[in-house]
């Protein structure tokens, strides 16, 4: 889950997967809160969930702890 | 006579929606709006539960038909006043400022029809998995808070992404802006600009005044370093306020202090210099006092007209 995750985020940048921070918050990895929007839209096509993005799910970690807990 | 699916969907006359303004967007205005067939729209601000309450009743005094709240969602009362839209059965809500998709479930059990200010197309394509009745898709020719697209790219882009309504909102006055929006696959327009200057507007006359006057250049945007771009009318706190954004021994915590309690001062007290008057690159094309009803009839019978001639383009 991780790892397709952390490539749909890679691509999205432009950037290599080895690139890609999964700790450091979505800020600090140059994301605003509309390539959130964004990026959440194509993780949920990628990976069939529904995710209710909070303040709290701020980095890609996060992310996959949550969705891995639905 | 101009009907769209925008009518049916929110149970109005015409397919024209009112900003929620701050401080502007009070219970007479929104009433007056829905009066005169359009929906008009309270806006929440940064109202705590019980004034958003109060506005709530008046309005439901002041006219039998629909209207909405506006919720900004950096509001710091934003929870208690998402709970007093749910206590009040308000038929539609709109969102600024932000993502209301934590607020939707509780707003729809409630029965209200949620419609989202969105930026982007992903936000509405979010939005709308959530459950959202349609879209207000605001470009940055708007006043107060903008998004980087502007309506001429945006409405489209969002109309593509979704299958629920779409309402266009930036730099709509009239009905030029109305045919255009429709043209754009939007189904509505929601203008802010234009009923500031209503006659049923409790804004102070010195904010109508300078709207009338303002030129198509008149505004500016400030309020980029602190991550929340704002349009307003140029005057010395606007000018000084990009002065100051510029200059990197101000500190943020000094710009914020430097903006507090602006807009009061310039909706309500119509202080010209220290006020800030939040308004669309539109202004230019406001020219003239008149009641919500006739602006609304302008709006639509301007488009009227420009979209049944239309086919003289067509050879």
């Amino acid at each position: 889950m991780k790892e397709k995750i952390v490539d749909i985020i890679a691509a999205y940048k432009g950037v290599d997967a080895s690139e890609i921070a999964t700790d450091k918050s979505f800020a600090d990895i140059g994301l605003d809160s509309l390539d959130v929007a964004e990026l959440v839209m194509q993780i949920e096509d990628a990976c069939e969930v529904e995710i209710d993005i909070t303040p709290e799910l701020n980095c890609i970690d996060k992310l996959v702890e949550y969705i891995e807990s639905k | 006579m101009l009907k769209t699916k925008l009518c049916e969907l929110l149970e109005i006359e015409y397919p024209v929606m009112q900003g929620g303004m701050a401080w502007v967007a009070d219970a007479y205005l929104a009433a007056a709006v829905s009066n005169a067939g359009g929906l008009g729209i309270i806006a929440g601000m940064n109202s705590n539960g019980e004034q958003l309450r109060e506005q709530i009743r008046k309005a439901k005094e002041l006219t039998n038909k629909p209207f909405g709240v506006n919720v900004m969602l950096m509001s710091p009362f934003v929870e208690e006043t998402a709970a007093v839209i749910c206590e009040e059965k308000i038929p539609v809500v709109t969102t600024g400022a932000g993502n209301p998709t934590r607020f939707m479930a509780a707003w729809k059990e409630a029965g209200c029809k949620v419609i989202p200010v969105v930026p982007s197309a992903a936000l509405a394509k979010m939005v709308e998995r959530r459950g959202a009745s349609a879209v207000i898709a605001e470009g940055g020719e708007s006043g107060g808070h903008i998004g980087e697209l502007h309506t001429m790219a945006l409405v489209p882009q969002v109309c593509e992404a979704v299958s629920i309504p779409v309402i266009a909102a930036g730099g709509i006055v009239d009905g030029r802006g109305l045919a255009a929006a429709l043209m754009l696959g939007a189904c509505g327009v929601q203008m802010g600009t234009r009923f500031i200057v209503a006659d049923e507007c409790t804004a102070h006359d010195n904010f109508k005044e300078k709207v009338l006057a303002a030129k198509d250049i008149d505004t500016l945007v400030t309020g980029k370093r602190l991550g929340h771009p704002c349009r307003a009318l140029k005057n010395d706190f606007s000018r000084k306020f990009a002065e100051m954004e510029y200059d990197m021994t101000v500190s943020n915590e000094e710009l914020e202090k430097y903006g507090a309690g602006a807009l009061r001062r310039a909706v309500i007290e119509g202080d010209l210099k220290t006020g800030s008057f939040l308004c669309g690159e539109c202004a230019g094309m406001v020219k003239e006092k008149m009641s919500c009803r006739d602006i609304i009839q302008d709006v639509v019978t301007g488009a009227e007209a420009l979209l049944g001639g239309a086919s003289q383009w067509l050879k």
